[in-house]
């Protein structure tokens, strides 16, 4: 049975969909084809003139085309001052079309982490919210009580960008029908209960507390470097970017851009710590532990880690 | 007897990155007056405020996510000079190779996913060749849409390789980039570009970059497309007839002012061989009248007379320039959100086409010599300008990692200073202007491509380019007005970036630009 997909944009920078561009094995176009989903509207992508595109609206909120699948990609913008005019289409609110698609839905996906949460704007004039969560609050633009017309709440997949697999695999579920399982922030457990640290090609030189104090180098960038690999969930170092590898492999510090708070107003590239140990421990760690593991790692570092001599 | 009318239309306008609306007038089949309107506020620079000096590398990227690495190169350059540290050539190497790979996929997605996708419009049915169009570039299943996808990702996995990522990486930091590419992750690279490089020349170009090369007049243009099927066929080749007859070379003129803040950096040893400078790949200028003059960005000034921005007097520079709104009734001729940048006082269009006139390349300048600067011209640049920038990627590839391979200077983080970072994104001229104080963000201007591009009118009463493009258009059928949509894709705007953009609360056409 085939599905209808409407995608719309709110206030975002168009990555997410860049990134789903990335999609391999099936690509994009051979995804829609598999799963038979029919894109009746993609900004970026469709071709509709103005008329069409008001009368396939018209159509979707008095019910004469099924609206399936709901992709929202960037903010709901509520400002300033509530009236939604930060973000207009024709002149009138986004804010409001996005309200009564949601409300036609069979289901909604919120695409990457400004959707999801919020994002960028959440603390400025725009007074950015995200779908169904406002960083880490549940509620957000619809609130907490609204589900879509398949009785399931919005389907978060923070990222910044989104990954192109986690949206394909999304895509799959809801087409065939199988279960998702979500975590606390309403994202799938498939790609959101793995650390971003798992998989990091760095995790040997991690093991042993050989971190780094500045760029180019092949240690761990937990310590010192801002890296939240170990704190934040994200199957970046499973499935990898492009197909090719990561920001930690590399080199740059996890960001942490699947977390309900990005971005965060800490430093980036710098390590809240405590006597050279991270204020932030992975989740239900105890300090004193960590501490104990941590010398003990760093005395039992073999010489060919601390001489950076293991590659990456 | 003539009839005389006057309409007002409003049209959204989707595939360019992010949300545009043109207001137009049509007195007698011709475009009168025009308003373009950003509707979308992000805030970004406000956003930096206060922030960590390094954060801008994370930040920034965000403001777009298809050109994602030229605000990244833009936010490192200002970085590097307030560190007052030189990059060390492969780092150059890798910064270019990176800002190149995300160029081409760029072109070749704007040209095809967002571009030639108006060929299909109800506007067209009559032209002798729709049918073919609507088999390549009909959205998510011509032809050419889909190859142009399955390849156009192939080549971004150079960046993931040498940044991890794309988009949205920070793998360029202050001294160079953080990642040390082994002889295998190049040699990938390099197998990655030869595939997209084949692809391009066959599917692209229909012909070799050598036989493409001999291409330097009008008249051996006209050769090359009536040489073989397979140039006529190519997508660059179906392009130019598609666009003849649609006469494309008669539509979005403009003024004749181009920009370019210089495109990549040669490093100090390279075998790659710049056209026609020593510095950058394509040459920085500022192109008027037929003649080219340096640049220097001492001449950039922010106008403000027609948009809702408090006046200083007279335009200022970006670093001495501040941001202070005012409520549009207090100034009744002020028209837009956006403020009109200036290069000693003119506005200038930038882009592709801009790169390759002040790159004096031989073909761009005789065509815009012949027909001004017009819709197939930019287009025609946009489409051409990875056969400069494949050869040059091959030779840094070559090059990266063979001498003493330096991928980063260490140097010491300035808690105060401020520096510029300009580059040429793939929609044109882009800078970053940085302001540190006590070891945080004190002030962060970005000026974009499309803020040249969709500048207002300034204190002179002077269009900017593409509202100049596009008053004098002759609209066929207001129901499709192909001919605005043409135009202002032409330029590839990119509405996401516009950093500043506030909406207004617009009185019919007399709304709101943006920037």
């Amino acid at each position: 049975m085939s599905m209808t997909l409407y995608w719309i944009q709110g206030g975002g920078c168009g990555g997410d969909t860049w990134s789903f561009l990335s999609a391999e094995s099936p690509d994009v176009t051979e995804l829609f084809d598999i799963l038979s989903i029919e894109v009746l509207w993609h900004p970026s992508l469709s071709a509709l003139d103005l008329k069409s595109k008001e009368q396939l609206d018209r159509r979707i909120l008095e019910d004469e085309v099924p609206l399936d699948i709901l992709c929202v990609e960037g903010s709901v913008i509520q400002g300033p001052s509530g009236t939604g005019l930060a973000d207009t289409i024709l002149g009138k609110p986004k804010k409001d079309l996005i309200s009564a698609l949601t409300a036609k839905a069979r289901h909604v996906i919120a695409v990457g982490t400004c959707a999801s949460f919020g994002g960028f704007g959440t603390d400025s004039e725009t007074e950015a919210t995200g779908l169904q969560f406002h960083k880490h609050d549940l509620g957000g633009f619809l609130g907490k009580r609204y589900k879509s017309k398949s009785g399931g709440p919005v389907i978060n997949l923070p990222g910044c960008p989104c990954h192109s697999d986690v949206l394909a695999g999304t895509l799959s579920a809801l087409a065939n029908d199988l279960p998702l399982e979500l975590n606390e922030t309403n994202s799938p457990l498939d790609w959101y209960r793995i650390m971003v640290h798992q998989g990091c090609t760095r995790n040997e030189y991690h093991e042993y507390r050989v971190e780094e104090k500045q760029f180019g180098e092949k240690g761990c960038l937990f310590f010192y470097m801002g890296c939240q690999g170990p704190l934040v969930k994200g199957p970046c170092n499973k499935i990898l970017w492009n197909r090719r590898s990561s920001k930690t492999r590399v080199g740059v510090p996890c960001f942490g851009c699947t977390h309900p708070d990005f971005p965060q107003r800490y430093p980036f590239f710098k390590t809240r710590n405590i006597e050279g140990i991270p204020i932030e421990l992975p989740a239900g760690v105890s300090r004193a532990h960590y501490m104990a593991y941590k010398s003990m790692a760093a005395a039992a570092a073999p010489k060919r880690l601390i001489k950076r001599k293991s590659g990456i | 007897m003539i009839m005389h009318s006057k309409k007002i239309h409003v049209m959204p306008l989707n595939r360019v990155e992010g949300d545009l609306e043109i207001h137009f007038e049509i007195e007698n089949g011709m475009v009168s007056e025009v308003r373009s309107a950003g509707t979308m506020y992000r805030g970004f620079e406000n956003l930096l405020k206060g922030r960590a000096p390094l954060d801008g590398l994370v930040i920034t990227p965000r403001i777009c996510g298809i050109c994602s690495t030229s605000h990244l190169k833009a936010a490192v350059k200002a970085l590097d000079m307030i560190a007052g540290v030189n990059v060390p050539d492969d780092a150059v190497r890798v910064r270019n190779l990176t800002l190149m790979a995300e160029q081409l996929q760029n072109d070749l997605r704007h040209t095809f996913l967002l571009f030639t996708p108006d060929f299909t419009s109800p506007a067209y049915r009559e032209h002798s060749l729709f049918e073919e169009a609507v088999k390549r570039y009909r959205p998510l299943q011509g032809e050419t849409v889909v190859t142009t996808i399955r390849e156009t990702k192939k080549i971004l996995e150079i960046i993931a390789i040498l940044g991890g990522q794309w988009p949205h990486s920070s793998f360029m930091v202050p001294g160079g980039v953080v990642s040390v590419p082994g002889q295998n992750d190049i040699s990938q690279c390099r197998s990655l570009l030869a595939n997209f490089r084949h692809w391009y020349e066959r599917r692209v170009l229909g012909c070799t970059l050598a036989r493409w090369s001999e291409v330097k007049t009008p008249e051996d243009l006209d050769l090359w497309l009536h040489e073989k099927r397979a140039h006529q066929e190519s997508d660059l080749g179906f392009f130019i007839r598609f666009s003849r007859e649609a006469q494309l070379h008669q539509l979005g003129n403009g003024h004749q002012n181009f920009i370019s803040f210089g495109a990549y950096e040669m490093p100090l040893e390279t075998s790659v061989k710049p056209p026609s400078d020593e510095l950058y790949l394509f040459p920085a200028g500022f192109f008027e009248n037929g003649l080219m003059s340096p640049f220097d960005q001492e001449k950039i000034t922010e106008d403000v007379t027609f948009s809702h921005f408090k006046s200083h007097g007279d335009p200022r520079h970006p670093f001495e320039e501040t941001t202070v709104i005012e409520t549009p009734h207090i100034n009744n001729d002020a028209y837009s959100w956006g403020k009109a940048p200036r290069y000693d006082g003119h506005p200038a269009e930038t882009g592709p086409l801009a790169e390759l006139v002040m790159a004096s390349d031989p073909l761009i300048k005789a065509l815009l010599k012949k027909d001004g600067p017009n819709v197939l011209l930019r287009q025609l640049a946009r489409l051409i300008r990875p056969t400069f920038l494949l050869p040059a990627m091959d030779c840094f590839l070559k090059e990266t990692g063979v001498g003493n391979e330096i991928f980063y200077r260490k140097n010491k983080q300035q808690e105060s200073g401020r520096g510029f970072g300009l580059v040429q994104a793939h929609r044109g001229a882009l800078g970053h202007w940085v302001t540190l104080q006590d070891g945080k963000i004190a002030q962060y201007q970005v000026i974009t491509p499309t803020t040249w591009n969709a500048s207002p009118r300034d204190g002179k009463g002077i269009r900017g380019p593409w509202e100049e493009a596009l008053v004098g258009t002759l609209i066929k059928n207001p129901e499709h007005p192909v001919e605005i949509e043409h135009t202002i894709r032409s330029f590839d705007p990119c509405m996401v970036c516009c950093v500043h953009a506030v909406v207004g609360h617009g009185k019919g056409p007399t709304a709101k630009i943006f920037c």
